[in-house]
């Protein structure tokens, strides 16, 4: 090093790091420049300043963010983060030490659209847009929906192929409309609403597009769809083509799928198997159904006996009718044994009849009663001589009066 | 049929619960004979009303065209054509 004593300066350390300092500042090169890195010994302070290293392969610089500049992150730095840092190069002049201010920090690989998209995401979140209590369902077997997307993409052709093949009779209204560009968002937003206003009776809309890169899909994250979709009546379903993120209207949709294909697979039944299960259920109720008559039978020839007096043929001509209209559907076993509780009522009836007291009467038996009570007389004690009584035999009533008591001795 | 709800309003899942239902009563076989006729028969005539349902819808795949604000019309799908009827507002 040369010194050159006549015109040598002497600096305080101060006044050097102040000098060094304005050099930095005055180079724009340094100033409000990105920086690529990964974040390493992150420190948040208790004073809300964050402090940490950016470095690569090669290298490494100092960085703090003051609490002023850090409170609009969107997520908490950490180490290992691969970021884009925006700031200002400058000294630190009580070390002595060079540093990055932040003022702004980005994932790497996450640009601006990114960011709007967060934005937009967190607004919707606030109004409500997203949420589950609003989400309408969707009809098991739909008969009419709309498929708004390109007419001429792989979409279209997927949700076409796959509906009808799950659902041979299904009835779709396809709906051309641009996908990608800056109009794409307000077109399907409007044809939406065009669908709400005369195709009300629509079971659902399927929106969507076949993959793309996130600008081909920004269509999707636009504002004014994601209200569209808000707005209408007709359950929307979103079926943008993208494998990990989502799209704002996949959240505000009622339901989401991850491709055009997934959502008609998602959306309209198996008709196949729903008719499958249908006959399953049919034969169930057959098979519970005769054995409940079974079981029913059983009770049948109980209940019987306690109709004695109360006409059991009419219940039993009743069954008797279910018997017949319903003994085709049978299988001849359970007919056979319903035919064996017929018999067995039909026996009962007879031996009702042997009980019933008007048949031994007409066997020649009478009953004898006093007139003034109808008290039915079993014991001489009941009458006394002049006692007026009625016989009642098959044919009528004789009046008469009793001229002598005479006990029958054995 | 007076105060009911018409057949085509109430929904297709809805049937399927009611033959859930029906088959889970039958099963259990506390109904009286009356009732399991009565149950069977409504199980038989709702299981026809579902196969209706799945057949009611014929098959159609259309375009609409809209042509204004308020003006529309429907032709028969066409890929081809497709391309040239994205209409714009």
């Amino acid at each position: 090093m040369m010194i050159n004593d006549k015109e040598e300066k002497i600096y305080t350390v101060s006044k050097l790091n102040k000098y060094i300092k304005k050099l930095f500042e005055n180079d724009f090169n340094l100033q409000d420049i990105w920086t690529l890195g990964e974040i390493s010994n992150f420190k948040l302070h208790s004073s809300g300043h964050m402090y940490f290293v950016l470095k690569d392969k090669e290298s490494q610089i100092k960085c703090v963010m003051f609490r002023g500049n850090n409170c609009t992150l969107r997520f908490m730095p950490g180490d290992g983060m691969k970021v884009k840092v925006r700031g200002d190069v400058s000294v630190y002049e009580k070390r002595g030490e060079y540093q990055l201010y932040a003022k702004e920090i980005i994932e790497a690989g996450k640009g601006e659209l990114y960011l709007a998209f967060e934005k937009l995401k967190e607004k919707l979140k606030g109004e409500g847009l997203f949420s589950e209590e609003i989400k309408k369902k969707l009809p098991l077997i739909p008969q009419n929906i709309a498929v708004i997307t390109s007419p001429t993409g792989a979409a279209i052709r997927d949700v076409l192929t796959i509906s009808l093949r799950r659902f041979p009779n299904l009835s779709i209204l396809v709906v051309p409309s641009l996908v990608q560009g800056a109009f794409a968002a307000q077109e399907i937003a409007k044809k939406i609403d065009f669908l709400n206003r005369f195709f009300k009776y629509l079971d659902f809309i399927i929106i969507g597009r076949g993959g793309g890169s996130l600008e081909e899909l920004w269509a999707f994250n636009e504002e004014i769809l994601a209200r569209s979709i808000y707005r209408s009546k007709i359950p929307i379903v979103s079926a943008v083509g993208h494998e990990t993120d989502f799209t704002i209207s996949d959240f505000v949709a009622d339901l989401r799928s991850p491709t055009p294909s997934a959502a008609a697979e998602m959306t309209i039944p198996d008709k196949n198997s729903l008719i499958n299960n249908l006959s399953l259920l049919r034969s169930k109720i057959t098979r519970a159904f005769k054995r409940s008559f079974e079981l029913n039978g059983e009770k049948f020839s109980s209940i019987s006996r306690n109709l004695r007096y109360q006409r059991p043929e009419n219940k039993i001509n009743q069954y008797y009718q279910y018997i017949d209209e319903f003994s085709a559907r049978l299988s001849s076993r359970i007919k056979h044994r319903i035919e064996l509780y017929g018999e067995r009522i039909k026996k009962d009836c007879q031996r009702l009849d042997s009980l019933n007291p008007w048949a031994i009467i007409e066997r020649g038996y009478s009953i004898c009663r006093k007139i003034p009570g109808r008290e039915i007389i079993k014991r001489l004690n009941q009458i006394n001589v002049g006692t007026k009584i009625e016989v009642i035999i098959s044919d009528g009533r004789i009046f008469s009066k009793v001229e002598k008591k005479e006990v029958v001795s054995d | 049929m007076k105060n009911k709800k018409k057949i085509e309003d109430i929904p297709f899942e809805e049937y399927l619960r009611k033959l859930e239902k029906i088959v889970q009563q039958l099963e259990e076989g506390e109904l009286t004979l009356d009732e399991s006729v009565k149950t069977y028969e409504e199980g038989i005539n709702i299981s026809k009303i579902c196969l209706e349902k799945l057949n009611k819808t014929k098959k159609k795949i259309e375009q609409l065209v809209i042509e204004g604000e308020e003006k529309y019309s429907i032709k028969p799908f066409s890929e081809k054509e497709g391309e040239d009827t994205i209409n714009e507002f």
